[in-house]
Parts: C-alpha cells; sequence; structure tokens
C-alpha cells in the first residue's frame, strides 16, 4: 500500500501548480482552470485521508467540491463570456473594476 | 393747588400692576429695531420713521408712567416694594422679577427690573432725549440710502440703554453695558463704505472691550466676595442692617438664593452689613480688614477685594464713559452721523459709567482709596480734554471733548461722594450737550457738511433758531447764572471742597482748585466755538455763500432741549426741607437711593459727606470763574486775534497750539506703548505659532500625513483580482508555517 504521504505531498505540489497559475496567467479562462487543480488537489486529499481512516465522510465532501466546482465553472464561465462580449478582452489585467 | 398736587403725587396706574409691565419700556424699542430692520427696506421711509419714532415715544410714556409709580403717595404712604432682601419694604422703588434666567451650582442670575429714582430719572432722560433726537434724525437722514438700518440701529441702541438702567442685577447690567457697545459700534461705523469712519467705529469697539473685560472680573471678584461673606459672617454683623439682626442674615441668605449674589439689593444689605473697623462693631465676625477664610481669595482682606474690584469697575467705565486712560475712542467717534454723537456721546451711553457707580454707592462709600481714584481719574480726564478742545477747529472736535471733559467732572463728583450732583450733572448734561450736538448738525446741514469752525462765522443772522439755542446751551455748559449747567457743575465742585475722605483730605482739596481751572477753560473753549461759529462776518472761505435754516423735525428738538438746559436748574435749588436746613430738590429727591450710602459713611469715619449748601459768596466766586473764561475768549477772539483761517497763530502760541492740536500726542503715545509692542508680539505669534504650527504641521501635515498614507494604501486596493489572491496566498502561507512551527515544537 502507498503511505499517505506520497498522495499529500502529490496534492500539494497540484495544490502550489494551481496557485502559482492563478496568481501568474493573465487569462480568465487559464485562471479557472487552475482554480479546478486546487479543488482537485484539495479531493485528493480528503480522498487520501478517508481511505486512510476507512470511513466514507472524505468521499461525500469530494463529491459535495465537484458539484459545487462544476456550478462555479458554469457560472463563471458565463460572467467571463459576458465580460468578453462586453469589452473584447479576457486579460484579467484589464478587468481591474473590483476597484471602483 | 391742593388737588393739582394730589393728582401729580397719584400715580393713575396701581405701582404693583404696572411694575409687572415694566419688560414693555425695553420690548418696544426692541422691537422697533427688529421690524426696522428686517422689513425696513420694504416698509418705506415714512413708515420707518413712523415706527422708530413710535416706539422710543411709547417707551417714554410707560417711562412716565413708572416714574410716576416710583413718586406714587395715595394716602399718604410712598409706594413700597416688598424685597427679599430686607423686612423693611424697600421704599421708593417698583421692580419685578420674571424668573430665573440662568442658575449655575450655586450662582443664579434672574432677569430682575426695578426702577427707582435714580433710573426712574435716567430712563425719562434716555426716551425723552432719545425721542428728540430720532425726530431730529428723521430730517437729518433724509437723503440717506440706509436710513431704515439707521434706525433699526438707534432703536436697539435705546432698548439696551434702558436695560442697562433697569437691571437689578450686574449681570443684566452688564447685557445692557455690552449692548450700548455694540450699538454704538453699528452706529460710529454707520457710514462703512468711508474706511476712516468704519476705523472709528472699531476703535471704540475695541477700546470698550478693554473696559468690559475689567468690569467682568470686578463682577466675578464681587461674587467671590459675596459668598466668602455668606459663609463667614455672623449675626452680629447684620445688627447694623435695620431690623433684627437674625432675620436679617437668614433674609440675606434667603435672597441669596432666591435672587443670586448679584442683585443690588442683596449688595446693599452686604455693603450695610460690613462694617468698616471693629469699633463699629465689636462683634462682628467679618470687618474690612477681616481676611477671607477659604477660597480663590483666601488670605485676601474684605476691604481690599473691595478696592480692587471697584478700581476695575473704575476701568470698566473708563472705557465706556471715555475717561482718562481710555477717552481715546470718543473724539474719533464723531465719525458717525451727528444725531449718533448726540444720543451716545452726550446722553446715554458715556454716562452709564456714572450711573454705575452712583448705583453701587453704598460699596463705594467703603473704599476711601478708590473714591479718591475715581476722583483724581476724573480730574486728570476732565483737564486734559478741556486743554485739548482749546485747539480743535472741528466743531464737533470741541464737543467731542467737552463731553469727555464734563464727564470727568460727573466722575469728580461720583468720587467725592456728591452722588446727587453727579446724576444732575449727567441730566442737566445730556440737556445741553445734546442741544450743542443737535445744533453742531444743524449748522453742518445748512453749510454743506463744514466742520472747521474757522470757516463758518456769522450764523447768527442766518439761522436764528440754531443760533438761539445754541446761545442757550453754550450759555449753560459754560456755566453763567442762571442756566442748569452752572448749579449741577458748582454742586459738584462745591462738595468736592467740603466732603473729607479719610486720609485724602489735601486730595480733595487740591481737586477743588484743578476742578476750577477745569471750569474757566470749558468757558473759554465753549465761547471761543459759538464765537467763530456765530458771531463776526462770515468766513471768506465758507463753502456756500448762505446758510439755510433746517426743517422743523431739526429745530423743534433744539428748542425743547434749551428750555430743558434752563429749567433744569430748579432741580439745584435749595427748595426742600431737609436734616440741615434746606436741600436742593435734587438731593432730596434722590435721598432714598443714596440713604444706604449716606448711613454707611456716617457710621465710621472713613467718609464724611458735606450737606452744606452752597452761599452766595461760592456762587458769585463760581460765576466769575466761568466768566473769566469766557470774556478772555471773547476778548481773543473778537479783538485781538479773530483767528480766521489761514491767518496764522500769534509766534508764542503756535508750537503749543501744534501740541494741543495734535491732542498731546496721547494716540502717538498709545501706538508707541501698546498697539506696536501688541503688533510685534502678534506677528511673531503669527510666523510661530499660526504659519509654522497650525498652518504647516497641524493643518498641512495632516494633509500630508493623510496623502501619502493613502498612497500607500492604493496599493492595497487595485481591483486587481490576482493581487488579492497573492494576499490570500501569503497568509496561507504564514498560517501554514505557524502550523508547522507549533507541530515542531
Amino acid at each position: 500500500m502507498v503511505p499517505i504521504s506520497y498522495y499529500l505531498i502529490l496534492a500539494a505540489a497540484l495544490f502550489c501548480l494551481g496557485m502559482f497559475g492563478v496568481l501568474i496567467r493573465r487569462n480568465a479562462l487559464v485562471v479557472f482552470m487552475c482554480v479546478e487543480l486546487m479543488l482537485n488537489a484539495a479531493n485528493l486529499t480528503f480522498l487520501a485521508f478517508a481511505k486512510q481512516n476507512g470511513n466514507l465522510t472524505g468521499h461525500v465532501s469530494a463529491f459535495f467540491v465537484i458539484a459545487v466546482a462544476a456550478a462555479e465553472a458554469s457560472i463563471g464561465l458565463a460572467i467571463v463570456i459576458a465580460v468578453f462580449r462586453s469589452r473584447g478582452t479576457v486579460n484579467i489585467d484589464e478587468i481591474r473594476t473590483m476597484k471602483h | 393747588m391742593e388737588a393739582l398736587k394730589q393728582f401729580f403725587m397719584t400715580a393713575p396706574v396701581e405701582p404693583a400692576i404696572f411694575a409687572q409691565s415694566l419688560w414693555l419700556i425695553i420690548a418696544l424699542p426692541l422691537l422697533g429695531a427688529f421690524v426696522c430692520g428686517v422689513f425696513g427696506k420694504m416698509l418705506g421711509r415714512g413708515n420707518v420713521h413712523l415706527i422708530a419714532c413710535a416706539t422710543v415715544a411709547g417707551s417714554f410714556v410707560l417711562s412716565v408712567l413708572a416714574f410716576w409709580c416710583v413718586s406714587h403717595v395715595q394716602g399718604g404712604s410712598p409706594v413700597a416694594m416688598e424685597s427679599v432682601y430686607s423686612p423693611n419694604a424697600i421704599r421708593y422703588a417698583i421692580g419685578y422679577d420674571y424668573g430665573t434666567w440662568f442658575s449655575v451650582g450655586t450662582f443664579r442670575v434672574n432677569f430682575g427690573l426695578l426702577v427707582d429714582h435714580l433710573s426712574g430719572t435716567l430712563l425719562l432722560v434716555i426716551t425723552g432725549v432719545g425721542f428728540l433726537i430720532h425726530l431730529y434724525s428723521t430730517s437729518y437722514m433724509e437723503h440717506d440710502d440706509g436710513y431704515w438700518r439707521y434706525f433699526a440701529y438707534l432703536n436697539l441702541f435705546v432698548a439696551a440703554m434702558l436695560t442697562l438702567v433697569l437691571a437689578d442685577n450686574l449681570v443684566l447690567l452688564f447685557v445692557g453695558w455690552e449692548g450700548v457697545g455694540m450699538a454704538s459700534y453699528l452706529l460710529i461705523g454707520f457710514w462703512y463704505t468711508d474706511a476712516a469712519k468704519a476705523w472709528a467705529g472699531r476703535k471704540a469697539f475695541i477700546t470698550n472691550r478693554i473696559g468690559d473685560f475689567a468690569f467682568l472680573i470686578a463682577t466675578f471678584l464681587i461674587v467671590l466676595l459675596v459668598s466668602a461673606f455668606n459663609s463667614q459672617a455672623n449675626v452680629a454683623n447684620f445688627t447694623t442692617v435695620s431690623g433684627a439682626a437674625e432675620t436679617a442674615q437668614v433674609r440675606f441668605r434667603e435672597g441669596q438664593q432666591l435672587k443670586g449674589p448679584v442683585a443690588f439689593q442683596g449688595l446693599e444689605v452686604l455693603a450695610n452689613a460690613l462694617p468698616q473697623n471693629a469699633e463699629v462693631n465689636a462683634q462682628a465676625a467679618v470687618t474690612l480688614q477681616t481676611p477671607i477664610a477659604e477660597g480663590p481669595l483666601a488670605g485676601r482682606t474684605f476691604g481690599g477685594v473691595l478696592t480692587v474690584a471697584l478700581l476695575l469697575f473704575l476701568l470698566g467705565a473708563a472705557g465706556k464713559s471715555a475717561q482718562f486712560p481710555l477717552y481715546v475712542w470718543l473724539p474719533d467717534a464723531m465719525a458717525g452721523p451727528t444725531p449718533v454723537s448726540a444720543l451716545i456721546h452726550a446722553a446715554t451711553m458715556v454716562t452709564a459709567g456714572v450711573y454705575l457707580f452712583s448705583r453701587m454707592s453704598f460699596l463705594l462709600v467703603l473704599s476711601p482709596t478708590a473714591m479718591t481714584t475715581v476722583a483724581i481719574i476724573g480730574t486728570i480726564t476732565s483737564l486734559l480734554a478741556a486743554l485739548i478742545a482749546f485747539a480743535q477747529d472741528d466743531i464737533k472736535k470741541v464737543l467731542a471733548y467737552s463731553t469727555v471733559s464734563q464727564l470727568g467732572i460727573m466722575f469728580m463728583g461720583v468720587g467725592a461722594g456728591i452722588f446727587w450732583a453727579a446724576v444732575l450733572h449727567l441730566v442737566t448734561h445730556a440737556f445741553f450737550k445734546a442741544c450743542l450736538f443737535l445744533g453742531a448738525g444743524s449748522v453742518m446741514h445748512g453749510n454743506a457738511d463744514e466742520t472747521d469752525i474757522k470757516k463758518l462765522g456769522g450764523l447768527r443772522h442766518e439761522m436764528k433758531w440754531t443760533w438761539g439755542t445754541f446761545l442757550v446751551a453754550t450759555l449753560a455748559i459754560t456755566g453763567i447764572v442762571p442756566l442748569s449747567g452752572f448749579f449741577s457743575k458748582d454742586a459738584i465742585f462745591h462738595g468736592l471742597h467740603h466732603n473729607h475722605l479719610h486720609g485724602y483730605e489735601s486730595v480733595t482739596h487740591a481737586l477743588y482748585y484743578v476742578g476750577l481751572l477745569i471750569a474757566a477753560s470749558t468757558a473759554f473753549y465753549m465761547s471761543r466755538a459759538y464765537l467763530l461759529t456765530f458771531e463776526g462776518k462770515r468766513s471768506p472761505e465758507a463753502k456756500i455763500a448762505h446758510a439755510h435754516e433746517s426743517a422743523w423735525q431739526m429745530t423743534l428738538p433744539l428748542v425743547v432741549l434749551a428750555v430743558l438746559s434752563v429749567v433744569a436748574l430748579v432741580y439745584a435749588l435749595p427748595l426742600m426741607p431737609g436734616r440741615n436746613g434746606p436741600q436742593p430738590v435734587m438731593e432730596n429727591f434722590l435721598g432714598p437711593v443714596f440713604a444706604s450710602a449716606e448711613r454707611i459713611a456716617g457710621r465710621a469715619d472713613l467718609v464724611k459727606l458735606d450737606h452744606s449748601v452752597p452761599g452766595l459768596g461760592d456762587y458769585v466766586f463760581a460765576w466769575l470763574v466761568a466768566l473769566a473764561g469766557g470774556a478772555v475768549s471773547a476778548f481773543l477772539y473778537m479783538k485781538y486775534f479773530p483767528a480766521q483761517a489761514g491767518k496764522p497763530a500769534p509766534a508764542f502760541a503756535r508750537s503749543v497750539r501744534r501740541f494741543t492740536q495734535n491732542k498731546f500726542y496721547v494716540d502717538e503715545a498709545y501706538e508707541f506703548l501698546v498697539i506696536r509692542p501688541v503688533k510685534n508680539v502678534s506677528g511673531i505669534l503669527y510666523k510661530l505659532v499660526d504659519t509654522l504650527l497650525i498652518d504647516t504641521v497641524a493643518v498641512r501635515g495632516t494633509a500630508w500625513v493623510t496623502a501619502r498614507v493613502g498612497s500607500a494604501l492604493r496599493y492595497v486596493q487595485t481591483g486587481d483580482a490576482q493581487g488579492y489572491a497573492a494576499v490570500m496566498a501569503l497568509a496561507l502561507l504564514g498560517g501554514a508555517v505557524y502550523a508547522l512551527i507549533q507541530v515542531l515544537q
């Protein structure tokens, strides 16, 4: 059996990849994908701990995360499309409306 | 005859009932000021005149009623007012307390009005002369655009002056005191588009403020003194107050609680209960020499604090009444319209100081030092102003300095304890000086605003009414028998000669001789002003060839005032039966007001008030002195050198004349000694405190810090989602590191 630390290191690596993607990439769609990556890293830890403890709580949490992520992705996509329609770009450097 | 006497001795209104309406006397002119000031422009000239004159006339009628009520004798007993302070009702006075005005802790001030013989007399003068001046103004200000503003101010002034006179406590008096100061500032600077006139208003205002500050401190001292007396006095102190001592003490305490420490009636009881020395009342816990046990004044004696307070009151009165060293504002105040000069500077405001000291005569006689100081200040002022008046060529300036001088004479009277004569001189002076000022206004009106007496001359035939009334008033102020000014002035000098201020006898005697010099000087410069204006030939430098007489609205007040300045002499004649033979009418009449002062002065030998009546010899002597002054003036200006403009003065007089004409350089001395240092200090303060500390450090510094902090914080709120995410990531990292450290430990 693979020790749990391997899963956790993998999850941490994935999370960091996702996080740096969120921080660095300019394209909103890629940022979304990186967010998915971070969510999946979290799912991986849930599942790893669930397997080790032998109960189902972790699985249920992972399903929740996937469901919520799906909903979020659809809404995020809709926002991105709306922004693209109104401004003709999905580059988040140029969409700094939060400061107002 | 008996029926007529009965009629005059019985007021048409029950005094107790009328007392409740006393506030109307103040409220009427105040209402007039409001209506004229707010709606004046819409109402038009005629209506404004009507309202302004009618409100003062209404006040006059009410004042007559008040005066009548004070002298009310129904069935043989005079009107008496119940007072919380005294078991014996105060006689010859009506008053009404409209309840608490404000109270702070144990300090309380009531809105109480009081009319006795003193304030009644002044009421009549203020509203009567005030009405005549209003009437005169309707013609004098005929062509002025700001007439509604003018009448609003004039009404406001009358209302403030009436408050001053009617107040039954020091604080309410101070309201009127400040009110007349403000109204005079508005009136002196009435033509505010002319910078010099606006400056004159400001000068009057500031000079008055200095005095008012002293007045306030003196009031606080009195409050402290009363509270110290409250805690230290015992029953024996009150044996000197009429009635049972225990009751008097209880009533004094009750009165303090009900009316506060600054009511005049309370101060009167205090003055009565404060014996001058232990010989008078051995059991008394408090005499003038007793140190105050506790409070801010601990260690000082009662007499010392009282003297200091009275001297501060003197400084306050010096500001309002234009006495040395604060008289400099009054001559400049001639910049205002001439009727204003007559109203403020002759009839009402400047006499406030004399009124204040007469009102507090009972305190004044406790301190011979203060009395002597008052008399000396009065003499210095009077002599100085009289000498300056010698060389003034502006007719209004001559009258202004003459006012300062006459007020000095009143202060001499007050200082020497001849209160009744000072008040009488106040009244007669109000008549003849108002007449002179209004006459000067009439002269200016008829001569295209020419004020230089050397460019007038010969008006005698062209302005008959003005000439006649001006002559009467000049003779009155000069002191020619049988005009009122002679008697009132002589009464003061006579009293000065015969009264004894313990320890200062030689001073009052010296002052008497200075007084004679003042009388001669007055005669000289007034004759000069009169002769140059009205006699001789018309000056070739006159602006217009022929002067014209003024309208009836202007001549009628002149005639009335001239008549009054003659008939007022009755009040100085010894016609009434008194304790020591016949007594002057005014002394008899004001007797109840000054009874306390009389009693206190009689109890100890600090002050000895004299009641002798001037004999024929005294009269003739005083008359000769005045006549000599006038004759010298007539000789010099009619025969020796009719100093018309252009003709130089003789060599010996030239340097003196320049010195006098520049008013002894008093203004320049002030400029050098006071104004320049104050300006320099304020310049430094401006540079250091204002520019550096407040502007640079406080104001601009705050802005700078805020801006810097803002620009630093700007990076926090960029609206950049990735920036926010980075912050979150950093926080996450921090959390992880912290957790790691915790785990490792």
